[in-house]
């Protein structure tokens, strides 16, 4: 599968992504597995995160290193790798998000509600003090569904940002929108979070 | 700046993507209003809350599920021999021969006979029947509804005649002509002579 390279050409690991990938073109099967290392795990979180579902974010970030690879002649060379690649990754997300959709297997916002006065009322227990362990895996696992409730395409501007933490610019190429597009969906999907986490905003020291 | 343009700016101000201007009047009107102060606090936790959400880390294995997988998407198209495609234009060009030879038949004179067959059919029939004025046919060549009374209605229909070349005679299915039409640009204008009192035709082709 990886042809036989010059003893001189750097060392894989000091190529960039974009030389990678440019090697993954010439059907190089080291240069793959490490570009499938260094954003395997970017990959599973944005996934995961977005569709709130560790299963499944492993299943799709397989498929998004497959199409990477089926599809490698496409790859345009002067072009961002991770932009391709996080472009590939959202798609799938997306799709996975209107699959669920349609089988009508997701959170209802209902559900959410309970859920989150339920850690509410927990964390605003007097008698805990301070967040424990407990009570931030809680938090954590009702911030989780919270941003699952998000609309798909507000949900994916703020992950995209907030915990894959990619530039506005980058985001506005993945996602295929005017950067004024993802500045406005970035700041609803942050108030529509806000307003879903005000029971569990209670900081310490407050009644 | 009022509360609504501070809130607006927040997402901006946290991503330090403001100006410095609006960087001051959102300092500023945090310091004095306590209501959005408030409002601020809540967004930033939310947002801590967000960045702090544990990475969801890949299993250990998955780089070599995908390798595998990569390796069965790429050998897959190998065990099954890639069927030309060839045959598609190679089809295409001899439909196009045979539409082009045939269309040339009449051209060339190996169709002649057929053509005239249909003449010698069309020139025993009458070309065109008018009411009690009957356009002869003619015995041979080209058959013409040649008109009677110039003045009449044949007169104004004069510029009609029969394609000899045609394969199909529809001389026979002209059961009345009442106007003569002229086609100017695709649009047929009818210019009713006088003498003409029909009120109703029936053309059936």
């Amino acid at each position: 599968m990886a042809p036989d390279r010059d003893p001189a050409s750097p060392p894989i690991l000091s190529l960039s992504d974009e030389d990678l990938m440019a090697r993954v073109g010439e059907d190089d099967e080291r240069a793959f597995a490490e570009l499938v290392r260094r954003f395997q795990g970017r990959v599973m979180n944005l996934v995961s995160r977005v569709l709130n579902d560790r299963e499944c974010g492993d299943d799709i970030t397989q498929e998004v290193f497959v199409r990477v690879f089926v599809h490698r002649r496409n790859y345009r060379r002067g072009s961002k790798f991770s932009t391709w690649l996080f472009t590939i990754a959202a798609n799938l997300a997306k799709n996975e998000i209107r699959r669920r959709v349609r089988r009508r297997n997701w959170f209802s916002l209902n559900a959410l509600q309970e859920i989150l006065k339920d850690s509410a009322i927990q964390l605003a227990d007097p008698t805990e003090g301070r967040e424990s362990r407990m009570e931030r895996e809680q938090l954590q696992e009702a911030m989780g569904r919270a941003i699952a409730t998000v609309p798909e395409k507000y949900r994916l501007a703020l992950v995209l940002r907030d915990i894959d933490g990619l530039a506005y610019e980058e985001i506005a190429q993945v996602l295929g929108i005017p950067g004024g597009t993802v500045r406005s969906r970035i700041n609803r999907a942050r108030g529509m979070l806000k307003r879903k986490l005000i029971p569990l905003l209670r900081r310490e020291g407050e009644p | 700046m009022t509360c609504a343009q501070v809130v607006r700016l927040f997402g901006a101000y946290w991503d330090d993507e403001t100006t410095r201007a609006e960087r001051e009047w959102v300092e500023a009107h945090l310091a004095s209003c306590a209501s959005c102060r408030q409002q601020y606090e809540a967004f930033t936790r939310t947002l801590e809350l967000v960045g702090s959400l544990p990475r969801v880390e890949p299993a250990p294995d998955l780089l070599e599920r995908v390798l595998s997988r990569a390796r069965r998407a790429t050998a897959a198209p190998d065990l099954v021999p890639a069927r030309s495609r060839g045959w598609i234009p190679v089809t295409a060009a001899a439909a196009l021969v045979m539409i082009a030879g045939w269309l040339a038949l009449p051209w060339i004179g190996l169709r002649n006979d057929r053509r005239e067959t249909a003449t010698s059919v069309m020139a025993q029939r009458e070309p065109v029947r008018l009411g009690s004025v009957v356009a002869p046919a003619a015995p041979s060549g080209p058959a013409v509804a040649a008109p009677t009374k110039p003045e009449g209605l044949l007169g104004a229909a004069s510029g009609l005649r029969v394609r000899t070349d045609s394969l199909f005679d529809h001389t026979e299915d002209v059961e009345f002509i009442l106007d003569p039409v002229r086609l100017q640009r695709g649009r047929a204008t009818v210019t009713k002579p006088p003498t003409i009192r029909g009120e109703k035709a029936v053309i059936s082709f």
